[in-house]
């Protein structure tokens, strides 16, 4: 089953998981939400890891980059490699997704941490070479403990699959 | 006896660098992994084998393997030692050596530091041991190429799409 994530004005009622936004300086910012179905939910979704969704998540701080459909950003972009290979090298956070609108073009990336030091740790998303994310405070209801890396795997298992996560099955 | 080829290996469960509680088969998932034991980041010989793991990384990258440095040092002192070199795969610490005796993986003629003794193992997904290597002795450690042919055997046997498809003649 695919995951699809979006964000939104308001709180989508057909979510697997969805939470509450605020930026930088506490203010709402929308929703961010995924949902597991084949098919896209939400204009502007995009293929996300499903692993890195828990609608029983704790809050966190993240850093969301969500490009626009004809930015036409490969996922093989070697700058899109290189923070593949920085989110295996520093290993600093509790989650970790890309996003793919389809075999071939990044669609974006999700990092979130938690604890002391949470909000710096994704200040220094490693996906900001490719474009610069936003930093926004995610709610509860959305974001899952951890999302395990395959270290040092930094390819996806099949083409349409977001990295980490998954396995040729 | 430590562990032997044609075995399957525990499933160890240890922390992480991070000193986030993993598992050996949530690591390796459904990938060919290699699985090397170390004395600590003080050896002159681990010191230098890191390098031949290294170079080996760059290509693992892309090529659905795994690869784990197990050790008996904390995560404080492994994640230091990960980032100093540059690794980018997993490593499981076992300061409580829980796992090393289990193993029978202890380096007995070092009562100071009461280590691994070196090895490196071959890993189907499964956990079956293709191929383990000595490391006591320095030339016991598998070179690159060893471990190329390791990965490549094993990944042979598990991908049933190991011969590339080609379009049928018959259409």
């Amino acid at each position: 089953m695919r995951c699809w994530l979006a964000r939104t004005a308001e709180r989508p009622t057909d979510a697997y998981a969805s939470a509450p936004l605020r930026d930088t300086h506490g203010g709402g910012a929308g929703w961010l939400a995924a949902w597991r179905q084949a098919h896209k939910p939400a204009r502007g979704a995009a293929m996300a890891l499903a692993g890195a969704f828990d609608p029983d998540g704790e809050p966190a701080w993240a850093s969301l980059l969500l490009l626009p459909r004809d930015a036409r950003v490969r996922f093989d972009d070697t700058a899109v490699q290189r923070a593949r290979q920085r989110i295996l090298a520093e290993d600093a956070f509790d989650v970790v997704s890309t996003l793919v609108h389809d075999a071939s073009t990044f669609a974006g990336s999700l990092v979130a941490a938690r604890g002391d030091g949470g909000a710096a740790r994704v200040c220094d998303d490693p996906f900001a070479v490719v474009e610069r994310p936003e930093i926004v405070q995610v709610g509860p209801g959305l974001l899952a403990a951890h999302t395990a890396l395959p270290a040092p795997t930094i390819e996806r298992y099949g083409s349409s699959h977001p990295w980490p996560g998954g396995r040729f099955t | 006896m430590p562990p032997e080829p044609g075995t399957t290996f525990t499933d160890l469960a240890l922390p992480d660098h991070n000193g986030r509680p993993r598992t050996l088969s949530g690591l390796v998932e459904g990938d060919p992994a290699v699985l090397h034991t170390f004395r600590g980041p003080w050896c002159p010989k681990e010191q230098r084998f890191f390098d031949r793991l290294l170079a080996l990384q760059d290509e693992m990258e892309v090529a659905y393997s795994r690869m784990i440095s197990l050790s008996v040092d904390p995560p404080e002192v492994t994640s230091a030692l990960r980032a100093a070199l540059g690794a980018r795969w997993t490593f499981l610490c076992d300061p409580e050596r829980v796992a090393l005796e289990r193993l029978d993986l202890r380096e007995t003629t070092d009562t100071t530091h009461d280590p691994y003794v070196p090895a490196v193992f071959v890993l189907a997904p499964d956990l079956t041991i293709h191929a383990r290597y000595d490391g006591y002795w320095y030339w016991g450690r598998p070179t690159v190429d060893e471990l190329v042919r390791d990965l490549r055997a094993v990944t042979r046997e598990i991908r049933a799409d190991w011969a590339a498809p080609v379009p049928s003649r018959e259409a």
